[in-house]
């Protein structure tokens, strides 16, 4: 075989190759969901093998009885809102700061700022568990805030500043050349420059605030906890249908929470805004 | 300092950076078993540490960063080519579709996409007959490991996809083009080009997912199914079970540690960049 | 005979647009051929397609007598020079001109001789250590022709070749680059919006819009006969006048001249437009006596640019033409300063009224 037929050969090895690689890892990412979608709605009342032989609501009505879940919902919503407010507020602000600051120690401070991403959410959990603690806060609800405060505000921070990456300065130069004063170019300018970074920042915000349940398991109470942490407890429990019910409500949860992103930022700036940079 | 960075740097202060020095502070001190955490004026010890040093917990650090070193290279291998595809090959409307799919499943609740993992390829799951037929057994040792694996990947994937998306726009497709014109086939076109130059791109997203990888909780958790252990899990039960709070502690100071270690080594190799200034 | 290319009948979409609609032509071995043509004209994904990046819907592609249809790109002793250079920036200059050779079959041995040999060429020997960012617009290009000429390809393609460099260095490199298609004698295709970079490198030019050849001649052959308002249009300045052949060598216009031209049996129609180029005019004193293709009127505007100078001149019904003249003199005109437009039948060309 000459040379060119051999490497014709090999490409045509590599694109099949790829192209089930891809239709492989495409129906492992789909097949669990769909198996829990179509078992939330399994007539039987036991964890059978599928297919299920008929259809049922149930599991939706157990669902929506169990007293833990709607506590934990409610818990989950009220933190989820106040920890993203409590964050993109305080995020935003160090954000800007950090972008138009020419203060010494700013990579450093960014760096530090960023940091509870690296450091994993358990270590974060247990120390202020120790360190709530110790300081007398013993209220179950402030201190999950806390927590969820603490692991929120990264993100804020990093979609903030990735939406005022390096035009925030032209802009405010040109702003003040023509007469605006900073906090005129702040509030006209930069505020509005980085809008969509805001949002983006607080619907990541609120969706890691939901979900969190590593953090969550060391700073909740009996009468305190969120609803990932009431799921987990019902799957060590019982792992029955009950939760695929509640899995399905959250995926619902999760569209409509997406149509909203695309509705109010498009995909195209949310990953090009370097929301999922390294 | 300006004033609008206060709220953060207290934020960051008082409740990461304090407790984190509370904790170090606790991994030294002397527990005695049956009391809840360490007792107020216990004596400054390193005995948490040397504990570590025992094979059993080597083992756990060695099984997590294995799981995890692995689990996240499946990831990149599967996300570069979807990421290829996604940005040179998809339509416009494909795009959308496959970007906004991916989002939705970062999204998603960690809690539902590992209890669905279960559902389908765990004890009850659908593989239980595929695996019978091959004589294994959905229970045994190895296939537990790779049900962790899954559910490390059905995360990592979106994710590195995602982070990948920029790396692959960044490289200037003439370049596997131009190779092709002289002569090489596609796919060492690629490996000469397209792929040393998204380097620096790729060590990075390896990074965020091997710290997400080893830090991960609910996964081996509810998959792991009491026979794999992740670092965290053994955190949390040092805590919840027999209230050792010290040597808890001491387990989260070095993996912290290594950590970061890992963090920066790969930030190193990251920041040396693909073409020579 | 090895190097020619034949395009027969061939059509390219991109969903609905029709990019290449139903070209054909041929290109004799060593030839130098320049695609002319606004962006969008398809003069790019000609080039695709004969590189192989792109299938074509219909038609077919031979090159050297051989059909290339199936063929991957790298199955085509084509090379390739981007507008950009592409230049693979984490590889030495040597590593990138003797990329290709590898591929080809060369032994180990002999990679390191061509890609002196190559350096040479291109007038750049010893540069082979050093990498691609560390070199200038122009040493780039030079670099990116000698690797795409390392492999011998039976046709070459240049992609907007002098486009990316500033004036002087262009003039520079295209003499450079006519040097180097001369000696190496390979077939060449530039593609570009530059009438005068096509003029300059082409032996022959074909005009494109929207996805088919205009006209296709020597540079000569289309600036001074062009066959339509476009092509005309697209070469250079052109005064227009509408008008109709009112006799073998009569040209009148809508606006009431009477105009002399050369005889010529094109365009056939009665109805036609009249182009007349800034530079064939000439500017007479005002108070020189009326006569055929004289035209009065008034200067408007004096542009100085260098070599040359553009004068705007309105005439008395308010129309203007721009006329093209030398630098040599003392300019004797002022504007508002009255004046006369003098030219010869042979400066007329006369051109098909577009039905569009």
């Amino acid at each position: 075989m000459t040379a060119a037929a051999r490497g014709r050969v090999g490409d045509d090895i590599a694109r099949t190759g790829v192209a089930a690689v891809l239709i492989v890892a495409a129906i492992f990412l789909l097949v669990p969901l769909l198996v829990t979608i179509l078992m939330a709605f399994d007539s039987r009342s036991y964890l059978g093998p599928l297919p299920p032989p008929g259809f049922s609501l149930r599991w939706f009505v157990a669902c929506f009885s169990r007293q833990t879940l709607a506590v934990g919902l409610r818990t989950s919503l009220a933190l989820g809102i106040l920890a993203t407010a409590i964050s993109t507020s305080a995020g935003t602000a160090a954000a800007i700061a950090l972008e138009r600051g020419t203060f010494p120690g700013r990579t450093i401070l960014s760096a530090l700022f960023l940091s509870p991403l690296i450091v994993p959410p358990v270590v974060i959990g247990f120390a202020l568990l120790l360190a709530l603690s110790q300081a007398g806060i013993l209220n179950g609800f402030v201190r999950l805030l806390c927590g969820h405060v603490v692991i929120t505000l990264p993100y804020t921070i990093r979609a903030v500043s990735a939406s005022l990456a390096g035009r925030d300065a032209s802009l405010t130069e040109a702003a003040l050349g023509l007469g605006a004063s900073e906090r005129q170019a702040l509030w006209t300018i930069t505020v509005p420059l980085a809008r969509t970074g805001i949002m983006i920042g607080a619907i990541f915000a609120f969706a890691v605030s939901f979900d969190d349940v590593s953090v969550a398991s060391f700073l909740t109470d009996p009468t305190t906890y969120t609803l990932p942490v009431a799921l987990l407890s019902a799957m060590r429990a019982n792992f029955d249908l009950t939760i695929a019910a509640a899995a399905v409500l959250l995926m619902v949860a999760t569209v409509i929470l997406i149509f909203i992103l695309d509705r109010a930022v498009g995909f195209d700036r949310l990953v090009g805004q370097g929301m999922f940079r390294t | 300092m300006p004033l609008a960075l206060l709220p953060a740097a207290l934020i960051l202060g008082l409740l990461l950076l304090a407790p984190m020095a509370g904790l170090l502070v606790q991994s030294f001190r002397h527990f005695t078993p049956g009391h809840v955490g360490s007792d107020v004026g216990a004596p400054l010890t390193l005995a948490n540490y040397r504990e570590l040093l025992n094979p059993a917990i080597v083992g756990l650090f060695v099984e997590t960063f294995r799981i995890s070193a692995i689990a996240t290279l499946i990831g990149l291998v599967v996300s570069y080519p979807l990421a290829r595809c996604i940005v040179r090959r998809f339509s416009a409307a494909s795009r959308v579709a496959c970007i906004g799919f991916l989002v939705a499943l970062i999204l998603l609740s960690m809690l539902v996409r590992t209890y669905a993992i279960e559902l389908a390829f765990g004890s009850v799951g659908m593989l239980r007959p595929l695996l019978r037929a091959f004589g294994a057994s959905p229970n045994s040792g190895w296939y537990i490991q790779c049900l962790v694996g899954a559910g490390l990947l059905h995360y990592l994937i979106p994710l590195s996809t995602l982070m990948l998306l920029g790396t692959v726009q960044s490289v200037d497709p003439r370049l596997a083009d131009a190779a092709q014109s002289l002569g090489a086939p596609a796919w060492r076109a690629h490996l000469s080009t397209t792929l040393p130059l998204s380097r620096p791109g790729l060590i990075g997203t390896f990074m965020v997912g091997f710290t997400f990888s080893i830090s991960a909780f609910v996964i081996p958790m509810v998959l792991g199914n009491g026979r794999i252990l992740f670092i965290s899990n053994t955190i949390y039960d040092r805590f919840s079970d027999i209230a050792d709070y010290p040597s808890g502690a001491a387990i989260s100071v070095v993996m912290l540690v290594v950590s970061l270690t890992a963090v920066g080594i790969l930030s190193w190799l990251a920041g040396r960049p693909a073409v020579p200034e | 005979m090895a190097n020619s290319l034949a395009f027969r009948a061939v059509t390219k979409r991109f969903g609905s647009v029709v990019a290449v609609n139903n070209v054909s032509f041929d290109i004799a071995s060593g030839e130098t051929v320049a695609l002319l043509g606004p962006s969008g004209c398809g003069k790019t994904t000609i080039l695709r397609v004969i590189a192989g990046f792109e299938t074509p819907d219909a038609g077919s592609l031979q090159i050297g007598g051989v059909e290339m249809a199936g063929r991957r790109p790298y199955e085509r002793n084509v090379g390739l020079l981007f507008q950009h250079y592409a230049l693979f920036p984490h590889m030495t200059v040597a590593q990138n001109v003797g990329y290709g050779l590898r591929y080809r079959g060369l032994p180990r041995s002999e990679i390191g001789p061509r890609v002196s040999e190559m350096l040479e060429l291109v007038k750049l020997p010893g540069h082979g250590g050093r990498y691609p960012n560390q070199l200038s617009g122009g040493q780039q290009q030079r670099i990116a022709l000698a690797r795409a000429l390392a492999t011998q390809p039976s046709i070459l393609l240049l992609d907007e070749p002098l486009s990316a460099l500033d004036v002087k260095l262009r003039q520079e490199l295209r003499a450079e680059l006519k040097d180097v298609l001369a000696t190496v004698g390979s077939t060449a295709i530039v593609v570009t919006h530059d009438h005068e970079e096509a003029m300059s490198l082409g032996h022959r030019v074909f005009v494109m819009n929207q996805g088919r050849i205009a006209q296709s001649g020597t540079p000569d052959d289309i600036y001074v006969r062009p066959t339509s308002r476009f092509v005309a249009d697209f070469m250079g300045h052109a005064n227009w006048f509408t008008g109709r052949r009112t006799g073998p060598s009569e040209y009148a216009t809508d606006c009431g001249r009477i105009l002399n031209v050369v005889p010529c049996t094109q365009p056939s129609a009665e109805q036609c437009d009249l182009c007349l180029r800034p530079e064939s005019i000439d500017l007479l004193p005002a108070t020189i006596e009326a006569g055929p293709n004289r035209l009065f009127g008034h200067v408007a505007d004096v542009i100085l640019t260098g070599a040359s100078r553009q004068l705007i001149v309105t005439l008395e019904d308010g129309r203007s033409i721009l006329v093209l003249q030398q630098n040599r003199t003392q300019l004797p005109w002022t504007p508002g300063q009255g004046v006369v437009l003098g030219f010869p039948p042979e400066a007329c060309v006369l051109v098909p009224r577009d039905s569009s």
